[in-house]
């Protein structure tokens, strides 16, 4: 009682080279930032990094100097050979018979091959971050006495800080609470009194997104890029160029909008805008940009260009005014939609609609009962759901339903999807049914070849000129171009083509070439991978038939906005009427899984309602010489006791046992005749997947070439589509890390589904089963007797304990 | 009046969105650093990091138990607080362009400590 405030921890009288999150300020455990010139300590407070370690991967920066009156006095961080200052790539090595140790970079000074000569010991070599934390002996980790005494600052609140710093480098803790930045934004909710509280709600949460965006893309300017020059067919200049970084970051997509500068001395400074149209594969890093005008490109310059991304705020714009055009217009969706949508009580309609005598849709295969009863069920209603569980022919499904929908001559009817790739998929599907499909893409994903370009309208436009009636559009056409792009002439475009069905993405569907358009029938697929604001979109084109198609035991949209995802706007519409009540119509007869793989995810995600499509025989290669422990069952999990995880290699974060398990599975499955191309790698952090790649190219016994063929990637990037085998890498970060990805249930729903041959997991499963879901995996793959360990030449059954199944609770 | 013992709680980890996306971030950072540096071409110069001779002077006194630099009260004083011995070593950087070299302590609880530890007895055996 006598000296109450000293809990309260004051920042004010703390010496320049106090911690900057928590004002722990002795000398021996602090470090400076060199480049955003600040100090922090080496203890890690309640997070699984030390401050430093925070500080420095959140404002990516990588160069440290000591204190003066520290344990090795004012030292900058670097390689004693090269001078490399990176401090994620320095590390020590010791000398053979003397107690003296050096600074090095891992690569390439460290494996130089004379150091061995000169009494040094290479093999010693160990980083200077070990577990996220700078070595204890190097920078002084403050006791948990004085790091309980200071400032207790958060994960969020780093990060908040850190956000702060990026436009106010002198911002201090108390300013977050002062600016209103720790507020957050208000919950979406399960219903809305009206379509303005329903803007009210989420119009902030796009805007918090489209912020977010807007700074990550700017924030991604890259120098020193070296150009090679290329004309393309339509003469438009193309730029080919290689990042220093890797593109993990900038996360390019086709169609986005890069600005190219020249800032060398060889001719007058340039700078000009264009569209991605290659991004880096296996087989090449290089990028390529079709430039928008060719006007003074130095095409003699190769060196000195500078590159920016473009952001453009276009999707968010259209998500905004859907929200906008949804409260204030009431011709925009009829009145039944509406108040479904927004949660309230309406007494059901059945829509008038003559049945078809055949649900089958021509060009297309014969549905089985569970698509009949969907085909049949939606064309009566305004409003459905439809839940495609893996492999139950949800495309078709849709394709089917369009028909359906077109023959009951509403007008045309408006397909969507949230990604390019599932309209081109749904897309191909509807053409084949006979109908006239339109495929309407974005100016800038013109130049982008797909399966379905012929479809796209610029090109239908193109080929129409022996009509008349097209002549005169062509006309019309460069009359508009003339009168920039006049959205009247647009609509007229699009009803030239006399279309029973425009496919484009959700955000595609706030082209103004749709906006003088209205569209009573509307479809999206894959509607669970779409927030709500983009779900709108089409919604709001005066729709009064509403399908929408997607699986919410499967991944949801990528909301990159923390504080939006966390306020609910990475719950998808779909998800939301889920909630409300609306059952979704299930698809349940899966075609692509062998059936021992399909039972775990139908008995856990789909409370065992999916049935088999293909039989056992159809899913089991004939003559593969491949050593399952079970031969009626293309599974194994195998057991891994990587203990990489908790040394100090300074690669602690990647899982090398994993990883040659997984090389030594894929060359077992390649030698067996398997395509490269139809085995997939899982593997769930970004470090393990690159480590994988170059693991199997480097080491792996067969040709380089064919392991350059087998995909390597995230769960997400698997998702909505198929391989013929699947090898799941389980690694977790490490002791500081729970298992992170793989508790998200519908994570692992994906992972599980994909395979139609068969899937291997490889992973620790005395760590894996402590979390329930695996517990569950891991108990069932023992009961089929499926869990093994040991050489692939002699696998056995492994005995290792696991924990007891708790009971699973949805 | 009783010399109570105060029980100090080992700050404990709070599991949250923002720790885990700092985790991967670190190995992306990580990862990436590595893969920029595989990538590069780099010129490195040619590798001549000599021993210093009076880095094996000082360090063979050092090795010898009893006569190190610092006094061994001191060296005494230190175990006690921090429980654990350390090993003397010099790391050497670079300032400029002049060798710089440092005294310091390796705990004996790092692994790196244990393992020279271990060397060294075994070439006391030989
Ligand atoms: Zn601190
Ligand atoms: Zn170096
Ligand atoms: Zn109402």
């Amino acid at each position: 009682e006598e000296e109450p405030e000293e809990n309260q921890f004051c920042m004010k009288d703390l010496p320049k080279h106090a911690c900057s999150y928590c004002g722990i300020h002795d000398p021996a455990c602090v470090v400076y930032c060199n480049a955003s010139k600040k100090w922090f300590c080496n203890g890690r407070g309640n997070t699984s990094g030390s401050h430093i370690i925070n500080h420095l991967v959140r404002a990516k920066a990588k160069e440290v100097t000591l204190h003066k009156d520290g344990p090795l006095g004012e030292t900058v961080l670097e390689c004693y050979n090269c001078g490399c200052r990176n401090v994620f790539l320095l590390g020590f090595i010791p000398a053979k018979a003397e107690s003296v140790v050096v600074l090095l970079c891992r690569h390439p000074c460290a494996n130089l091959s004379n150091l061995k000569d000169m009494n040094w010991d290479p093999s010693q070599w160990q980083p200077l971050i070990n577990d996220r934390s700078f070595l204890s002996w190097l920078v002084k980790v403050p006791s948990e006495q004085d790091q309980l005494r200071s400032r207790q600052i958060t994960a969020q609140q780093i990060n908040k800080l850190e956000e702060l710093w990026k436009d106010n480098p002198d911002a201090k803790l108390e300013d977050l609470e002062r600016t209103g930045l720790d507020e957050e934004p208000t919950q979406v909710q399960l219903r809305y009194d009206d379509a303005y509280q329903y803007q009210n709600i989420f119009g902030p949460l796009v805007k918090l997104e489209a912020d977010y965006d807007k700074r990550l893309k700017e924030s991604q300017t890259q120098d020193n890029i070296v150009t090679r020059w290329d004309t393309g067919l339509n003469k438009k200049r193309i730029a080919y160029f290689c990042l220093s970084k890797a593109n993990d970051e900038m996360k390019l997509m086709h169609g986005d909008e890069l600005r190219l500068r020249y800032i060398g001395e060889l001719q007058k400074s340039w700078s000009g805008v264009g569209h991605v149209i290659k991004i880096p594969d296996n087989h090449s890093d290089e990028i390529a940009i079709e430039l928008k005008s060719n006007a003074g490109v130095p095409e003699n310059c190769t060196h000195n260009f500078v590159l920016d991304f473009v952001w453009k705020s276009t999707s968010f714009d259209r998500m905004q005014s859907a929200l906008k055009t949804f409260a204030v217009d009431d011709s925009s969706v009829w009145g039944y939609i509406y108040h479904k949508l927004l949660g309230h009580e309406v007494e059901d309609i059945v829509l008038k609609c003559t049945l078809p005598k055949r649900f089958s849709a021509p060009g297309l295969p014969e549905l089985n009962h569970s698509q009949v009863y969907a085909v049949k069920t939606v064309l009566q209603r305004p409003l459905s759901l439809i839940q495609g569980p893996p492999g139950t022919g949800k495309t078709v499904t849709s394709a089917t339903v369009v028909y359906h929908m077109v023959k009951q001559n509403n007008g045309p009817v408006l397909v969507c999807a949230p990604s390019n790739i599932a309209v081109d998929q749904l897309t191909e599907k509807i053409h084949k049914t006979g109908l006239k499909v339109v495929r309407l893409c974005a100016k800038s994903r013109e130049a982008i070849d797909s399966p379905v370009s012929f479809l796209a309208l610029h090109n239908q436009i193109r080929n129409m000129d022996t009509l008349p009636e097209l002549n005169k559009l062509q006309q019309l056409k460069d009359e508009y171009d003339r009168l920039n792009n006049s959205e009247l002439g647009r609509a007229k475009e699009i009803k030239a083509t006399a279309a029973d069905v425009i496919c484009c993405t959700c955000v595609g569907a706030g082209d103004p070439r749709l906006a003088k358009l209205q569209f009573s029938s509307v479809l999206i697929d894959e509607s669970t991978q779409a927030t709500e604001p983009e779900c709108m979109i089409p919604v709001i084109l005066g729709c009064r038939q509403l399908i929408l198609v997607g699986d919410h035991c499967q991944l949801g949209p990528v909301v990159m906005c923390k504080k939006a995802a966390r306020a609910g706007l990475s719950q998808s519409l779909f998800e939301r009427l889920v909630v409300l009540g609306i059952r979704p119509i299930r698809l349940q007869v899966q075609y692509r899984m062998h059936p021992a793989l399909s039972s775990f995810p139908s008995n856990i995600f789909y409370e065992g309602s999916l049935q088999n499509g293909v039989t056992a025989a159809e899913r089991i290669r004939s003559g593969l010489d491949f050593p399952w422990p079970q031969p009626d069952k293309p599974m194994f999990f195998y057991s891994t006791f990587g203990t990489e995880e908790i040394s100090s290699s300074g690669t602690s974060y990647l899982n090398r046992t994993e990883a040659a398990n997984i090389e030594k599975l894929a060359t077992r499955l390649l030698r067996a005749g398997v395509k490269p191309e139809q085995i997939g790698i899982i593997t769930p952090y970004e470090g393990q997947r690159a480590y994988q790649v170059q693991h199997m190219q480097y080491n792996g016994a067969l040709n380089k070439k064919l392991y350059m063929e087998i995909e390597v990637a995230s769960v997400d990037a698997f998702q909505g589509r198929e391989k013929d085998f699947i090898l799941l890498s389980c690694v977790r970060s490490n002791e500081h890390q729970g298992i992170g990805f793989l508790n998200d249930p519908r994570r692992l729903n994906v992972a599980l589904t994909r395979a139609k041959y068969g899937v291997i997991i490889v992973g620790n499963p005395k760590m894996l089963s402590r979390q329930t879901l695996w517990c569950h995996l891991l108990t069932y793959y023992r009961e089929q007797k499926c869990l093994v360990e040991g050489p692939l030449s002699s696998l056995k059954e492994c005995f290792v304990n696991i924990s007891k199944p708790r009971k699973l609770v949805n | 009046e009783t010399d109570e013992e105060v029980k100090v709680l080992k700050p404990k980890v709070a599991v949250c969105k923002e720790d885990d996306d700092f985790m991967s971030a670190f190995d992306q950072m990580m990862n990436d650093s590595i893969q920029a540096r595989t990538q590069e071409s780099l010129k490195v110069p040619h590798v001549d990091i000599a021993i210093p001779t009076q880095v094996k002077n000082k360090t063979k006194k050092l090795a010898l138990p009893g006569q190190g630099i610092s006094d061994k009260e001191d060296e005494e004083k230190d175990k006690e607080k921090s429980g654990t011995t350390g090993l003397k070593f010099v790391l050497m950087t670079r300032k400029g362009n002049k060798q710089q070299l440092t005294d310091f302590e390796i705990p004996m609880t790092a692994e790196f400590a244990t393992k020279f530890k271990e060397r060294e007895e075994a070439e006391k055996l030989e």
